[in-house]
């Protein structure tokens, strides 16, 4: 007997000193996770990498199949696949000739598509090795709340065996982003065919005769160009009085739409989309001025309908977790992505904000660190937007516009690409940089550009922005030369004196 | 001609841009606050979300504050000693407890 005691003992012993030990306890299998994201896009995957880089036990639960989420899957990646080799295709048909390159060049669409899917690959395969690299757990399946700490997963096809069926979490992030929004009271079917989103206009498998766009905004002018530089007849139509989206400076609307006129696209603003019908082949939308009068008919082959996205929360059964939403369907939060509920935070598309994906992974970091140290910092005054259209449009800060509705004295320097050597030498020398300053303390509130390289060059303003830089900075700042940034500090250098080059 | 007032009537530039320094943050968290981008009205109810907010972080905290012993509705929230194996750590005695039926402890 006291043989057997003391032989038991000893095993206890050893195995007190191993796992075993642990039988009835938590292990770390069935620890809860610090922080489970739930959606793999901009936001989630960003904020699950910054969560376990800051030490926190992470999980991302994503159930599309593929990490990246309509940004890298069928948004921003996808369409700047096209939008770089269509622009290479409508650059040999006609500019190559006055460049004196003479050549004969066909387009082989499929072989297109197939380069686009290739970028979308490489990058999403990219971020799985990130996770791994990070060590955050990619469950592939779809989120459920069962309770304010509990998600119930449901496998999809691809999941590998294994896939928990529940995890638990401290903390929660919702980052499932958000949706191709319908056309307003549901006279207009999406069937991604002839009458297709964006996910459709990009897998079209032959170029339209006849595109008709309804929706004049950065999606819409982007895949409208793309198509137009590949051979349709693109016409956008616009409710509103002016292209561009929310935001855009109006002088730079009025010359993006002169611009895009010289490309060949037409538009037909103040007009609103009634209803479309599909017939022997050709879809006939019904439209009529925004403020009413005779309606007209407008004939197309292919219809993209580009008017917005809305938040994403289907399927996750949000009441069970006591999340608030707002009317729009997105979820409240407070300035620290917290939610109703204390534990869950909530980022990206489908909260307060614009729906981009710089944005989202802005909020991503933010929300890892207040989860970690409740510190955080996204700055909504200095959040930059790019039309990634030729010539780019881009911005950050503040309006012609909102200074004067703010009644806020300002300064205006403009400065021309016509007169920036490296615009000249690369024959691309439309648009121009134009830098709002405050008038009293030179400060640089907005900065607008229109031109080539545009979505590059906003970083500078979005950084003088972020540190509170004056015009007289920038312009005291040595740019290369010749570099198309020489005109950024040109305009800087018309905001608060006088430019050199013009 | 006159250097020395051409000299004195040059404006000297002073950058707005200034080196701060290390990024440091104070050992509290920030306190919430509304949402910049929400809308106005959600703003205006902001200490309403923040109630409800609060009332939903419960256990933990409510065990903190309580004097008596702690009582926790999810296992993560009492001290890792008790669930996490990494710290959890039998000693001689306890093992000693166990095989005895708690005769050892007399």
């Amino acid at each position: 007997m006291l043989h057997l005691r003391r032989v038991a003992q000893k095993n206890l012993t050893r195995a007190s000193k191993s796992k075993i030990a642990l039988r009835g306890l938590a292990t770390a299998a069935n620890e809860p996770y610090d922080v489970v994201i739930i959606g793999g896009g901009p936001g989630g995957y960003v904020a699950a990498i910054k969560a376990a880089q800051l030490g926190l036990r992470t999980a991302c639960v994503e159930k599309r199949g593929s990490l990246g989420g309509t940004c890298l899957n069928v948004g921003c990646i996808p369409s700047k696949a096209m939008l770089n080799n269509s622009h290479l295709y409508h650059q040999s048909q006609h500019d190559f000739a006055r460049r004196g390159i003479d050549a004969t060049v066909s387009l082989n669409l499929p072989k297109m598509l197939e380069a686009k899917d290739n970028a979308v690959l490489g990058l999403t395969k990219g971020v799985e090795h990130l996770f791994r690299q990070n060590k955050v757990d990619y469950i592939k399946g779809a989120a459920s709340f069962v309770s304010p700490n509990r998600l119930s997963i449901s496998p999809i096809a691809d999941a590998p065996e294994g896939t928990p069926t529940e995890v638990e979490a401290k903390n929660i992030i919702i980052a499932t982003g958000s949706e191709v929004a319908p056309f307003p009271g549901g006279a207009i079917t999406i069937d991604e065919k002839q009458i297709v989103s964006s996910t459709g206009a990009l897998e079209l498998q032959e170029v339209p005769q006849k595109l008709v766009v309804i929706g004049g905004g950065v999606i819409g002018l982007e895949l409208g160009s793309v198509w137009s530089r590949l051979g349709a007849e693109v016409t956008v139509v616009e409710f509103l009085g002016a292209i561009g989206g929310a935001g855009i400076d109006e002088e730079i609307a009025k010359q993006f739409q002169r611009t895009l006129q010289k490309q060949g696209l037409k538009f037909k603003l103040n007009t609103k989309v009634l209803s479309a019908e599909k017939k022997d082949g050709k879809v006939y939308l019904e439209a009529e001025p925004a403020k009413g009068g005779n309606s007209e008919t407008i004939e197309a082959d292919v219809v993209l309908v580009a008017v917005g996205r809305r938040p994403y929360t289907e399927g996750l059964n949000i009441e069970a977790a006591g999340v608030e939403l707002d009317n729009k369907g997105r979820v409240v939060i407070d300035d620290q992505f917290t939610t109703s509920q204390k534990h869950i935070k909530c980022i990206g598309d489908v909260t307060f904000g614009p729906m981009l994906a710089h944005k989202a992974e802005e909020e991503g970091i933010a929300a890892a660190e207040f989860i970690k140290s409740g510190h955080g910092h996204v700055n909504y005054g200095a959040i930059p937007s790019v039309v990634y259209t030729h010539p780019e449009v881009a911005w950050v800060g503040q309006t012609e516009q909102d200074l004067k509705a703010a009644g806020v004295k300002y300064s205006i320097g403009k400065f021309s690409f016509t007169a920036n050597s490296r615009a000249k030498t690369n024959m691309e020398t439309e648009g121009f940089v134009k830098i709002l300053t405050e008038k009293e303390t030179d400060r640089i509130v907005g900065a607008h550009i229109i031109g080539p390289n545009a979505g590059e060059m906003i970083a500078e303003g979005v950084l003088a922005l972020e540190y509170g830089a004056s015009a007289e900075d920038i312009a005291r700042t040595c740019h290369a030369h010749p570099t198309l940034s020489e005109a950024f500090k040109e305009a800087a250098m018309a905001a608060y004196s006088k430019p050199i080059h013009m | 001609m006159h250097p020395s007032l051409r000299c004195c009537s040059a404006r000297v530039h002073t950058p707005l841009i200034k080196f701060l320094g290390k990024r440091s943050y104070p050992s509290t968290p920030d306190a919430p606050h509304p949402h910049p981008a929400a809308p106005a009205e959600l703003k205006q109810r902001f200490s309403e979300f923040l109630a409800k907010m609060n009332a939903s972080s419960s256990s933990e905290s409510a065990a903190k504050a309580s004097s008596g012993p702690a009582v926790y509705s999810e296992f993560w929230e009492a001290p890792p000693k008790f669930w996490n194996y990494k710290t959890r750590h039998i000693e001689e005695a306890e093992i000693e407890a166990i095989m005895t039926g708690g005769a050892s402890s007399y």
